[in-house]
């Protein structure tokens, strides 16, 4: 089976949706194909944009726009340096579909938020969904953290015993926590989620939750409040309860990530992009430089894609876009070479404050998201590539992965929207 | 300083160790087992978990293969829940030389090792797996065992029977007067506390630290330390333990345990008992050794590779020791060195952990006089678990959740299964790779023994399957943090749990593990910042 | 155990993507849900084969976990296996050993199928049928047409493009629904493409999804072999029911390491072979207006196959005809597991997204290509429902093959 169109995305991670957004708004004909579900559905569901000061990596840093224009100056292999021309544009765009969608992205005055965790860690980011936006932590004069007895994931003493711990509260805010029951059984998040959108349920968390706020508390509860990403969960639990709710990072499943992979998949589809998950790129014709057609399969079957350009925005390894064996990784489509550095894919301490050299390999790319070979020659023309395909990021540390995402796969799109007939 | 009055001191918490224990507490000996870290510490969980029939060991060493053969059917016995039947194979390619082959029939023969030829096409196509080249095949009594299970086993019946046992406690000096032993001293690992302990009889079976110990006593006791490494994939590659038709050597032994299979091992001596870093290119060296026997192997997905160091006692002509076989060494320091209460058992395997120390203990007995016999092959470890209490199990954990667990707990499996049954949620599984439930997480938090989310781990494999604890270890945390010793550090709780998953990962670092990585440190550094965690 | 039948399990990363968008582990607890049903236990069915959890019968084989898994790794086959393996050591209730023979359903209802038809709308009846079988009052009977697709069709004459094309039309359109066989034949007519047909088993999904895996096996053979024999003689094989689609192509292999390459290549949905025709120039595009706006939903089991909605491109190029993407995920209905007196709530809820869609969109007619998506969506919505087909073939011509 053959199928054409302008431009091809692989890939359906932030970055891939990224791009066909922004490619479909342009007025191509896009087709996205992907193997399966991106990383931003396994993510806080934030955009990380840059978390921590240059000079001091412990210190949370206030501006993230100019840490990183301070970082493409003394790092110019970091992705950013690749797109920093299109990153303010990139967010807004990012916030503007978000808005249309039902599903408010918060800046925190061009600064960093703060947002606790789970585990009652903070973590610094760039844009939070309104569900998630505690404003400033310093400031809040009671925290009741929430845990329901259905889920095996949230537990609320350890939240605010490290959240106590982190020094963010005053010394004398009072931190307390509740288990509450909607309705028994053992809950994913999901089925959860599913659960309080019905009324009734949110009525009943509702009564058990009354007895025990203090005037003035925030509640901080685990990221299952709405299936949906326009689910209006979250607003009326903080309604019928007269004080803020947030929802609070978790290890996946976890919805906001979920919510915002969603919300863009049905915005994508919504702009006329044929969205094919389940079908996956095993390789690639490429003559005289340029990418001819696209050898993917779905359930077995053959199919032939044949584009203009192809963003490959399938992610690093977890994603699919990096493969390796031992003392070798490769890009897993058209084989571009990736750069290993040194012989020491990882650090002997798990949470090294260097991270890992795995998490940053990847494909090296021109300013136009070319992949380029080590002398800096374009390997093939009408290939971008985007996301965490791209070397010299390091977003476990860094903190910057899907804000690397949205700027990259906007940026693709833009210029595949560019390319003429 | 709090005094203590015992007996006899067993030193190591090992197979070796925990076999004296309950040999001695059986023949109405009192004793206290004395072990540094958690039990299992040192070599009897870093092994290869293979219960031999002897016959890798027939050609060169007859006495070794009669001595495996013989424990081999005694465990079987006394510990059906430790052992899992799946019969080895033994497996010639064209490349081994075919005269070896005959000569191994006829001392397996000799050893009183059944050993059966079998069709290699049937064979193939059973075990698709293996290497179509196989030119001849043999089928053995091997077996696989689980060395924790054995080890609490041995604990937990000796514990019936009165003995003690002090884990993370540390023998720092053995006391003496007029040549006999007096007592030991120890230290608290957890707290740093000093204690002693006096006593008649000090027994060393601290495995490769077993010159150490004898140091402390000044004696000189020669253990060489081999290391040897292995490796764990993610599923079961074959249902029987396969090994190598050809003389004994690195990389040639597969041992299908449970969910996973262990290939091992390579041999290289180190200075330092506790050196237990895989290295990345023994792994790599045991994968290619691997592959003649399974091509496809690099095909399979490795989750972690773990080393342990053998102790192989060397005799030294000159303190003359008195070698039991050449296999194992009892040293009579009375004897050998003038110094009374005092004996060490080195060397040895696992398969043989029951003789060494029935051995061993009627040493000990005579000279404090007990003369009553050793009941450690005949009475069982612990009791089946009955089929009525499986069907109720299954109810509450499903058929492998309930079948694995009883054979972890034994005769606690009523108690776990009780308490899933009373409260539903504890009958939730926690560990979803090893379908560990709640219940049986909690049964090990309040043993008594568990200090660390690892005691927790070996008892109940917890955090031992695909994903290696990344989603179990932050649920079990937060399940566990009612409880005193886990409601601390939560952070150095965690990060001792990953970092040493991390050791074990790391070696194999490439392939699905590598995918399974960057989802980890997903979690861990990207989504919860716990890298810089206060 | 070669790598192919482990059905990728080694690739699972435990990452839990299939879990939060499996459809049925979203409404409920009673199912343990995909990863843990499927890769989680394999690895314990290597040893014991009857480590299955009895939460199995619950998964709808929708496919979902398939599509989403970042992974490659086959959960609903490890799954349906696993519910083979549940039912051979526990057995089938007699509901479900009637609900996965359509076939046989269908034929038993060739004796009088208006009379059957009237007795499924018998409430007293129904709820007798709820309480002896377990098969649930509440859900709308599929209707029996009063002729076989096989019965009415008449290949026409028409003039030779040298194109062979042979339909497999499975139980659903054969028995319930021949006017999408018709539509069909209407639409490669128009085309000047004779349709041949012949006498299929079913293929076997039914079978599948209650855990009947040897009668499946058997039935797959002798369907593979009489497809095979056509292929042979240079036959290009057409379907329009994307379920049995997918059982030929992938539940054969998957399930029954049966060599399914032949049909990757010549068996081919009805608007993918359009879709050919149309990229060779051969299409003929004369389509008459027809000012309608649909909703579409896309059976689960299309989606699954991953090659995106075939009548997508066509259905474009009828003038007036405007189609908007429901997008709301799996109908519930799941073939016979929405009929089932346990599960009809689950499905229900399942179904409720679309409902949703449907009410957003303010459609009143709503396409998709698989008959039990079709009376789901009427079920659920009381909206009229067609195959894709049904309104090509309106625009092709004359005939009246929308209600009105
Ligand atoms: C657990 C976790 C938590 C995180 N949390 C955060 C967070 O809170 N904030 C933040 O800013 N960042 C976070 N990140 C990082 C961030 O989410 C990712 O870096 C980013 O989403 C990557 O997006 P991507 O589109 O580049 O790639 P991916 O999301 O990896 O997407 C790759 C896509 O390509 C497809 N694909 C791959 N190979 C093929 C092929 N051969 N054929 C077809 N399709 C293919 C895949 O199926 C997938 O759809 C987190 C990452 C992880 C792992
Ligand atoms: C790689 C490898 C594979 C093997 N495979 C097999 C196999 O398949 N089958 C088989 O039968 N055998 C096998 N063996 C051999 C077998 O594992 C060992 O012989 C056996 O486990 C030794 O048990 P042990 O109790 O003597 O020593 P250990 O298990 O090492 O026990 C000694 C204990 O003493 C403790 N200790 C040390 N010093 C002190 C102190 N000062 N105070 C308190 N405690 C102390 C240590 O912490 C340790 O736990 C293998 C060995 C290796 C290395
Ligand atoms: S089967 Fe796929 S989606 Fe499900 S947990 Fe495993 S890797 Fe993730
Ligand atoms: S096939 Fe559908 S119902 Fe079954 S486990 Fe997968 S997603 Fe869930």
């Amino acid at each position: 089976m053959n199928k054409y169109t302008d431009v091809l995305i692989i890939g359906a991670g932030l970055s891939g949706l990224m791009a066909a957004a922004k490619a479909a708004e342009l007025g191509k004909k896009v087709t996205l194909v992907a193997k399966g579900m991106g990383a931003v559905g396994l993510s806080s569901g934030c955009i990380d944009l840059w978390g921590y000061n240059l000079e001091d990596p412990n210190q949370v840093c206030q501006d993230p726009l100019a840490e990183i224009a301070r970082l493409c100056a003394v790092n110019p292999q970091h992705p950013y340096a690749r797109v920093q021309d299109v990153l303010e544009e990139s967010l807004l765009f990012f916030r503007r579909v978000c808005q249309e969608n039902g599903n408010p992205y918060l800046d925190h005055r061009g600064g960093n938020w703060l947002l606790p965790t789970a585990l009652g860690t903070l973590r610094p980011t760039y844009l939070a969904p309104a569900s998630m936006a505690v404003g400033d932590l310093q400031q809040v004069r009671g925290v009741l953290v929430v845990g329901f007895r259905e889920l095996k994931d949230f537990y609320p003493d350890v939240l605010a015993a490290n959240l106590k711990k982190s020094g963010v509260l005053q010394a004398d805010c009072p931190l307390n926590t509740l288990m509450v029951c909607a309705g028994g059984g053992e809950l994913t998040p999901n089925t959860l989620a599913h659960r309080l959108e019905n009324p009734a349920v949110v009525d009943r968390i509702v009564d058990q939750i009354k007895p025990h706020l203090l005037p003035g508390a925030v509640l901080l509860l685990p990221p299952v409040l709405g299936e949906r990403w326009d689910s209006q969960v979250a607003k009326n639990l903080a309604e019928k309860l007269g004080h803020p709710v947030y929802e609070v990072a978790n290890i996946p499943p976890a919805l906001p990530g979920q919510r915002l992979q969603q919300m863009l998949l049905h915005h994508v589809k919504g702009q006329g992009v044929e969205v094919v998950i389940g079908c996956t790129v095993n390789g690639a014709r490429v003559a005289d430089k340029r990418c001819t057609e696209v050898l993917a399969t779905g359930a077995g079957k053959p199919i032939k894609i044949s584009a203009k350009t192809v963003i490959l925005a399938t992610g690093s390894f977890l994603g699919g876009g990096l493969e390796s064996k031992p003392g070798k990784a490769w890009e897993s489509i058209f084989r571009l070479p990736v750069e290993i550095g040194h012989e020491k894919w990882s650090a002997r301490d798990f949470l090294s404050m260097a991270g890992h050299l795995f998490n940053q390999m990847g494909i090296k790319v021109n300013e136009h998201l070319r992949p380029v070979d080590k002398t800096g020659e374009v390997i093939i023309e009408n290939v971008m590539v985007t996301g965490a395909n791209l070397a010299g990021c390091n977003h476990p540390i860094e903190k910057c992965g899907n804000g690397v995402a949205v700027a990259s796969g906007y940026k693709a799109g833009k210029l595949a929207g560019e390319v003429g007939e | 300083m709090e005094t203590d009055k015992v007996q006899v001191v067993v030193i190591g918490g090992g197979a070796t160790g925990t076999g004296i224990l309950r040999d001695l507490a059986l023949r109405g000996i009192p004793a206290v087992l004395v072990e540094q870290g958690d039990l299992a510490h040192g070599t009897s969980s870093r092994f290869h978990g293979l219960l031999h029939s002897g016959a890798r060991y027939a050609v060169k060493d007859k006495e070794a293969a009669r001595e495996c053969i013989e424990e081999n059917m005694i465990l079987r016995r006394i510990a059906p829940n430790c052992v899992e039947l799946t019969g080895g194979l033994f497996v010639q390619l064209p490349e081994d030389d075919p005269q070896y082959a005959d000569r191994w029939i006829t001392a397996c023969a000799e050893a009183g090792i059944n050993c059966e030829e079998i069709d290699v096409q049937e064979l193939i196509k059973k075990n698709p797996v293996l290497s179509p080249n196989v030119t001849r095949a043999f089928k053995v009594p091997d077996c696989a065992v689980d060395g924790f299970r054995i080890l609490w086993g041995n604990v937990n019946s000796a514990r019936r029977y009165g003995a003690r046992v002090l884990t993370y406690h540390r023998v720092s000096a053995i006391h003496q007067s007029n040549g006999r032993v007096t007592g030991v001293e120890l230290i608290n690992q957890l707290n740093g506390q000093k204690r002693s302990v006096e006593c008649e009889m000090v027994i060393n079976a601290a495995g490769p630290w077993g010159g150490e110990v004898a140091a402390m006593a000044g004696l000189e006791v020669n253990v060489i330390k081999d290391k040897g490494t292995l490796v764990a994939y993610n599923h079961r590659l074959m249902s029987m333990v396969v090994n190598r038709l050809r003389p004994p050597g690195d990389g040639d032994i597969f041992v299908p345990h449970g969910t996973i299979t262990i290939l091992g091992t390579t041999s290289t001596t180190v200075d330092n008992p506790g050196c237990t870093k895989p290295g990345h290119n023994e792994v790599l060296e045991l994968i290619k050794i691997g592959q003649e026997m399974v091509p496809e192997l690099e095909s399979y997905r490795l989750i972690r590779a773990f080393a342990g160091v053998r102790p192989l006692y060397q005799e030294n002509s000159a303190a003359g020791g008195r070698s039991v076989t050449r296999n194992f060494a009892l040293l009579d320091h009375r004897q050998r060195d003038g110094l009374a209460g005092m004996v060490s058992i080195v060397g040895g395997k696992f398969t043989t952990f029951r003789l060494m120390a029935e051995k061993t203990v009627d040493l000990v007995a005579s000279q404090l006089g007990v003369n009553a016999p050793c009941r450690t092959a005949r009475e069982p470890l612990t009791a089946p678990v009955s089929e009525e209490l499986l069907e109720r199990g299954k109810k509450v954990f499903g058929v492998p959740g309930a079948k694995k667990a009883a054979e972890r707990l034994g005769d606690s499996f009523a108690q776990v299964v009780e308490q899933a049954e009373k409260n539903p949620d504890k009958g939730r599984i926690f560990c979803e790779c090893e379908v560990v439930s709640l219940a049986e997480i909690e049964h090990a938090a309040h043993s008594g023994d568990s200090f660390t989310l690892g005691d927790i781990r070996r008892k109940t494999r917890m955090g031992m399957g695909t994903c290696q604890g990344t989603f179990c270890s932050y649920r079990i945390l937060g399940a566990l943090s009612g409880y005193p010793q886990f409601a601390g550090n939560h952070r150095e709780y965690l990060t001792k749990f990953l970092q040493k998953r991390w050791k074990g990962m790391r070696p194999v670092l490439w392939g699905q593990q590598l995918r399974e990585a960057q989802l980890s440190t997903g979690i861990y550094c990207t989504l919860f910042a716990m890298e810089r965690m206060r | 155990m070669s790598s192919d039948h482990r059905l990728a399990l080694d690739n699972c990363i435990k990452c839990s993507i299939c879990v939060s968008h499996c459809p049925v582990a979203r409404v409920t607890d009673k199912f343990a849900g995909p990863k843990q049903n499927g890769p989680d236990l394999e690895r314990f069915r290597l040893e014991e084969p009857a480590a299955v959890h009895p939460s199995i019968g619950y998964c709808t084989n929708c496919k979902g976990c398939d599509v989403v898994c970042p992974s490659g790794v086959a959960v609903s086959a490890m799954n349906c296996r696993a519910r083979g393996e549940y039912v051979s050591l526990h057995g089938a209730p007699l509901r479900d050993k009637i609900l996965a023979r359509v076939d046989r359903m269908g034929r038993a209802a060739r004796l009088a199928p208006s009379l059957v038809n009237r007795l499924a709308g018998l409430r007293p009846l129904r709820l007798l049928a709820e309480k002896m079988l377990g098969i649930s009052a509440a859900m709308t009977m599929p209707r029996y047409a009063k002729k076989t697709f096989l019965e009415l069709y008449k290949p026409k004459n028409i003039g030779d493009t040298g194109r062979k094309v042979l339909y497999y039309p499975g139980c659903y359109v054969n028995y319930n629904a021949p006017e999408v066989g018709l539509a069909l034949a209407e639409v490669l007519a128009h085309n000047n493409i004779r349709v041949e047909v012949e006498q299929f088993d079913c293929c076997g999904l039914p079978l599948i999804a209650n855990g009947l895996l040897d009668t499946a096996r058997d039935q797959a053979k002798k369907n593979l072999a009489k497809l095979q024999g056509y292929i042979n003689r240079g036959y290009d094989i057409v379907t329009t029911c994307p379920s049995c689609h997918l059982t030929l192509r992938q539940e054969y292999r998957e399930l029954f390491q049966l060599n399914t390459d032949p049909l990757h290549e010549k068996m081919l949905d009805v608007f993918e072979y359009l879709s050919v025709l149309l990229q060779q120039g051969k299409l003929v595009t004369r389509f008459e207006e027809l000012p309608l706006q649909v909703g579409y939903h896309q059976p689960c089991h299309l989606k699954a196959a991953g090659c995106g909605v075939p009548s997508r491109e066509i259905l474009q190029l009828i003038p007036g005809l405007r189609v908007a993407d429901l997008d709301a995920g799996c109908c519930g209905l799941a073939g016979t597991y929405g009929f089932k007196k346990e599960k009809y709530a689950i499905s229900q809820a399942i179904g409720r997204n679309v409902f949703n869609a449907v009410k957003e969109l303010g459609v009143r007619q709503v396409i998709s290509e698989c008959g039990m998506c079709q009376l789901q969506i009427h079920h659920l919505t009381g909206v009229a429902v067609y195959h894709p087909l049904q309104v090509l073939a309106q625009a092709c011509g004359p005939g009246k093959w929308l209600a009105k």
